[in-house]
């Protein structure tokens, strides 16, 4: 022992890490730190439930993992933003902007809830019979075309010499981008703007999960969509309609990603925000609207913590990225059905 | 089949100085583009190894073709401790693939506790990880960002016997050796040269993936495949096996990742780890044949060709020049609707969005197509094209 200590605190690396690190965490615990981490963390929180409770819906009544959600949140990203630029006018108060905003998200969370529709009784509808692999393949399939689509439109009206459409970041109302302090605990606005937004989504999805006889259906389904038929009810038409609702719900949170300047709406936004969306519906336990909100917080809370300890104490740039994976991977060798999941989910 | 790719460059030599020459290199691909398809195939072949005759969809597959791809890349510029740029090709290869293997053992171990869906998001996690931390590592090269070229030596990775000189050659498109008088009236260039190296590196892997598939091991596979609680209830470890099949799967895609650099002489993160490459890999395997080892070649020539056809500016043959060249100027200025002229219409949707059609060919082969291009052919003929079709030939021939 006596042996040891010399020869590490001879390593100046050894010696200062400890010491480094308690700094750090003291300063990490601080209020004000804390109170910005968490909610940076719940904005997060509320981005990640935005885009995978479409994919978490569809999946728990369906069993079908929709490899084209990103994609499908890219174009809500580029529709949304077509419609915050045509109306927003340099001179538009906020009100008038954040009506915008709410207009931007109808049309979106309409037009793709109907090309969902479409994409539901075209393509996915024929397959159900097969196996769940085939679903997998279909959807990335969809993927494929609908970012070479986009491509193709966005060269053309050569919307994007950069990868993310700056126009739609200048639709913002100023407050958003201001900060706010409360308590002495900074926030940008976006951030407390998200955090609405998100948990609007949430309460409105688990009232139409609970409180409506679609709702039912979708619950009922999940468990035994053959029984669920043998009741009488068509099945196929709740799947057309949850399908719709799933993909729609990923356009209105294109919506959200187009002005926030870490997303921005780009064409490879489909691939980025899809990966992000699978781990937290597989951390959650698949198919569970629960377990999707508590994982959705996890990652969320856990991503901004760990970026402010590599931001400030270990400098490694990649880390925050990597950590959401880990995330996934740590709970699947723990937990292999995810948070909340059951072993078999999907009535097919 | 073989004798096809290998007769294939100088077929295409002779078309192009034929009289055809436009059309030949519009239509079809480049030599370049066909050293391209023999190393993808064999990483998607040994992706087809583990999720077509197992079916469990490996989407993390890049994981080991890039494990296989940095470590040549990283050999070569004396990066590695133990290997340095001296060390053999041949057995660089070797080594690609174990520590290739050895990352499948390592993410397969705590895969295979998952099935289904879970398998396969759980391998695309392991490989996303790998992905960001060569991205953001600053061991791999001063800018990992822009991933590692080969700048530790200058010539060309040699396939062969290690340590003779004569039965080496080098491969690559600058690098690579070319060969002049060989039996007295074959003239071949740098990148023939490459192209029938790694075709022989790809043959061999291939009847060894082969001689795996028809193997009893092989056919327990498929049984996991059909059923996985029969072949349990047989008695057979099936955890065991499909671990096995996993790391010998990474085995090969590892080599295709040396091959690939030793071809290249560079890799980055996006064609060495990004969750797309084992995308592509799907792709090709589906449009090819899913569960079938020889599918991924016609796949991967398939899509190879159809994107070197529509690529960008037509780099060196393709779609576009062809009709630069042929086309009039006044079809080219006619107005097709609303402003939009031929011209324009041509670079709007043919231009380098391969993809696309791509991509909806890839939808109607999963909705109509299942089994791919060589399953179909194999259902119709009733067996392996190698064992049908003699038997269909010699029939015509009785009658």
């Amino acid at each position: 022992m006596s042996t040891v200590v010399p020869l590490l605190s001879a390593l100046p690396a050894f010696s200062a890490l400890p010491l480094q690190l308690v700094d750090a965490l003291v300063e990490f615990l601080s209020p004000a730190t804390l109170g910005e981490v968490i909610v940076r963390g719940l904005a997060e929180a509320s981005l990640y439930v935005m885009i995978a409770a479409g994919l978490t819906l569809v999946f728990g009544l369906m069993g079908v993992l929709n490899f084209a959600h990103g994609s499908l949140t890219m174009l809500g990203a580029y529709l949304g933003g077509l419609v915050l630029v045509v109306t927003v006018a340099q001179s538009s108060g906020a009100a008038a902007r954040l009506l915008a905003f709410g207009l931007a998200v109808v049309v979106a969370f309409g037009a793709l809830a109907a090309l969902g529709g479409v994409l539901e009784v075209g393509l996915v509808r024929p397959i159900y019979d097969r196996p769940p692999l085939y679903q997998i393949l279909l959807t990335f399939g969809v993927t494929l075309v609908l970012d070479e689509l986009a491509r193709i439109v966005v060269l053309f009206y050569g919307l994007q010499p950069t990868t993310v459409w700056q126009d739609v970041l200048g639709t913002k109302p100023t407050f958003l981008a201001d900060s706010v302090g409360v308590a002495g605990v900074s926030a940008s606005g976006l951030e407390l703007f998200q955090i609405l937004f998100g948990v609007a989504t949430v309460v409105g999805v688990f009232l139409f999960l609970t409180r409506t006889r679609y709702g039912l259906y979708v619950r009922a389904g999940g468990e035994d969509s053959e029984m669920l038929s043998a009741l009488g009810v068509d099945v196929n038409r709740v799947f057309t309609v949850v399908f719709a609702l799933g993909t729609g719900i990923a356009g209105a949170a294109g919506v959200l990603l187009a002005w926030d300047p870490a997303w921005g709406a780009s064409v490879p936004l489909g691939a980025e925000t899809l990966l992000p969306a699978f781990v937290v519906v597989i951390v959650g336990g698949l198919g569970t609207f629960r377990g999707t909100v508590v994982a959705a917080l996890v990652v969320g809370l856990v991503d901004s913590t760990m970026t402010w300890w590599f931001q400030n104490v270990i400098d490694f740039t990649g880390l925050p990225e990597m950590v959401v994976f880990l995330v996934l991977v740590i709970t699947l060798i723990v937990k292999p059905q995810g948070l909340y999941g059951v072993s078999e989910v999907g009535g097919h | 089949m073989v004798l096809a790719f290998a007769a294939y460059p100088g077929v295409y030599t002779l078309l192009v100085n034929s009289g055809l020459s436009a059309e030949v290199t519009a239509l079809l691909p480049r030599i370049e583009t066909l050293v391209v398809v023999l190393f993808f195939a064999l990483f998607a072949m040994s992706f087809d190894f583990i999720s077509g005759y197992t079916g469990y969809l490996s989407f993390g597959h890049a994981a080991f073709y890039g494990t296989g791809a940095y470590l040549v890349a990283l050999a070569a510029n004396d990066t590695l401790p133990l290997v340095g740029p001296e060390t053999p090709f041949m057995l660089l290869l070797v080594l690609a693939g174990v520590a290739a293997a050895v990352v499948a053992l390592a993410i397969g171990t705590v895969s295979f506790r998952l099935s289904g869906v879970y398998f396969a998001m759980i391998t695309l996690g392991f490989s996303q990880v790998l992905y960001v931390f060569v991205r953001d590592w600053d061991f791999v090269s001063s800018a990992p960002r822009d991933g590692v070229a080969v700048t530790g030596t200058t010539e060309g990775f040699e396939i062969g016997v290690p340590g003779v000189d004569a039965l080496n050659v080098a491969i690559g498109q600058l690098t690579g050796d070319s060969i002049e008088g060989l039996l007295g009236f074959i003239d071949l260039s740098p990148t023939e040269v490459s192209f029938y190296a790694i075709g022989a590196v790809v043959l061999v892997c291939y009847f060894l993936l082969q001689r795996i598939v028809h193997s009893p091991f092989g056919r327990t596979l498929i049984a996991i495949r059909e059923n996985e609680e029969r072949a349990r209830a047989i008695g057979y470890n099936t955890y065991v096996y499909k671990l096995s099949a996993f790391v010998i799967s990474g085995f090969f895609a590892g080599i295709a990742g040396a091959l690939f650099v030793g071809f290249r002489r560079s890799v980055t993160p996006e064609n060495g780890f990004y969750f797309l490459v084992a995308g592509d890999a799907l792709l090709v395997s589906i449009i090819g044949g899913f569960g079938t080892l020889a599918g991924p070649l016609y796949g991967t020539l398939f899509d190879e060709g159809v994107r070197e056809f529509l690529s960008k500016e037509g780099g060196g043959g393709g779609l576009l020049p062809y009709l630069r060249a042929n086309v009039g100027e006044g079809t080219l200025a006619t107005e097709l609707y609303n402003g939009l002229t031929v011209a324009e219409a041509i670079n709007t949707f043919l231009n380098g969005h391969a993809a696309l059609y791509v991509g909806l060919l890839f939808v109607l082969f999963v909705l109509y197509v299942p089994n791919g291009l060589l399953g179909t052919a194999r259902d119709r003929m009733g067996g392996t094209l190698a064992k049908a079709v003699p038997t269909r030939i010699r029939r015509w021939f009785d009658e």
